[in-house]
């Protein structure tokens, strides 16, 4: 469940430039309502890619995300 | 009766900038190479004029999302479009300046998938997915200005684990190649992807390939060994970085028992890149 989580918000933040917007504004704030363990939810908030590869997050959605992907 | 006219396998990041940055002028330098080689290619799938070309490739989830992943996936419809990512990074941006729309063959996809769920294979059909790199980098390094051929695109899920296993992929292609033999068409396959890279698809592994494994399948391919890469399995193919070889092995099914020739072998470090055809006329 938190590994299809994790990857829906990481597809969301490819895709839709708006989310993507307020996620690099506030990232705590963009990802209140997803249903993400504390974990996943400090890693997404340190943009720490590692772990959220770590933690089953896809690597070519990790690396393809304008502004935030990394090679 | 219809037959396959030209059978190839290519790495699909055709993309000299993406290297360039991520790996160097060395990089830069191997995949101008390997461009040139498929160019020529392309001279050839263009003189065996083809009504179809078949292109079996995967998704690096610019389409499928995780809310459903086909494990074999069949275009069908009457057009697809080229994916469109605002924003994008390198390897999404070999998709810029290629045509933003794209025939499909709508009797031989249908074909596919209608024998296809007859004879045991649940593939997924898609009317609307677009097209990535995976797909277009390849037909568009092919054609160049000349006009493509009405395209079959054949999805494998080569990331997102369970992947069907490599004896499917083969199984699949030979399901392919007999309703080619079955309808009144000529038809092209390539296969794209590889060859070794991203290991484990693990972020701190970016930067490997495993050239032993990349030499050791290529040889196999060239000796028809076609048995041997069937019975690859998912371990071996993931932790090698080796998950597009799916791709191959659904075109090894298309063109067994024919053997592979190799137009371009490379290893760069980050990635091995290779090109290969199949005597198949």
């Amino acid at each position: 469940m938190s590994r299809y989580e994790t990857n829906v918000v990481l597809y969301r933040l490819k895709k839709d430039a708006a989310f993507r917007n307020r996620f690099r504004a506030d990232p705590r704030r963009a990802l209140a309502d997803a249903d993400l363990t504390n974990e996943e939810r400090e890693a997404f908030a340190r943009w720490d890619t590692r772990k959220l590869n770590d933690l089953g997050g896809m690597l070519h959605l990790l690396i393809s995300i304008p502004g935030l992907g990394t090679h | 009766m219809g037959r396959i006219v030209y059978a190839a396998a290519m790495s699909h990041v055709l993309y000299p900038d993406y290297y360039g940055q991520n790996v160097g002028p060395h990089g830069r330098r191997m995949v101008e190479e390997l461009i040139a080689v498929v160019r020529e290619m392309g001279r050839m799938l263009a003189a065996a004029a083809p009504d179809a070309l078949v292109v079996i490739a995967d998704d690096h989830l610019n389409v499928f999302s995780f809310d459903a992943i086909p494990a074999l996936c069949v275009r069908v419809g009457r057009t697809v479009s080229r994916m469109v990512q605002h924003d994008a990074i390198e390897f999404d941006r070999a998709l810029d300046g290629l045509p933003e729309r794209y025939l499909v063959h709508e009797d031989l996809a249908n074909a596919i998938l209608e024998k296809g769920v007859q004879a045991g294979f649940d593939f997924a059909a898609s009317w609307s997915a677009p097209l990535d790199h995976a797909f277009l980098s390849p037909v568009g390094t092919l054609y160049g200005e000349r006009p493509v051929p009405p395209l079959v695109p054949f999805w494998v899920n080569c990331f997102v684990s369970p992947q069907p296993t490599a004896k499917r992929c083969f199984e699949a292609g030979h399901h392919i190649a007999r309703v080619v033999t079955e309808g009144p068409w000529s038809v092209a396959v390539i296969a794209t992807g590889g060859l070794s890279h991203f290991p484990e698809l693990s972020l701190a592994r970016i930067g490997q390939s495993d050239p032993a494994f990349d030499r050791r399948i290529v040889k196999l391919m060239e000796a028809g060994d076609h048995g041997a890469l069937a019975a690859l399995t998912a371990k071996e193919l993931h932790e090698s970085g080796s998950h597009e070889l799916l791709n191959w092995l659904v075109l090894l099914g298309a063109v067994s028992p024919a053997r592979a020739r190799v137009r371009f072998y490379g290893e760069m470090g980050r990635v091995d890149l290779a090109a290969l055809e199949w005597d198949v006329a």
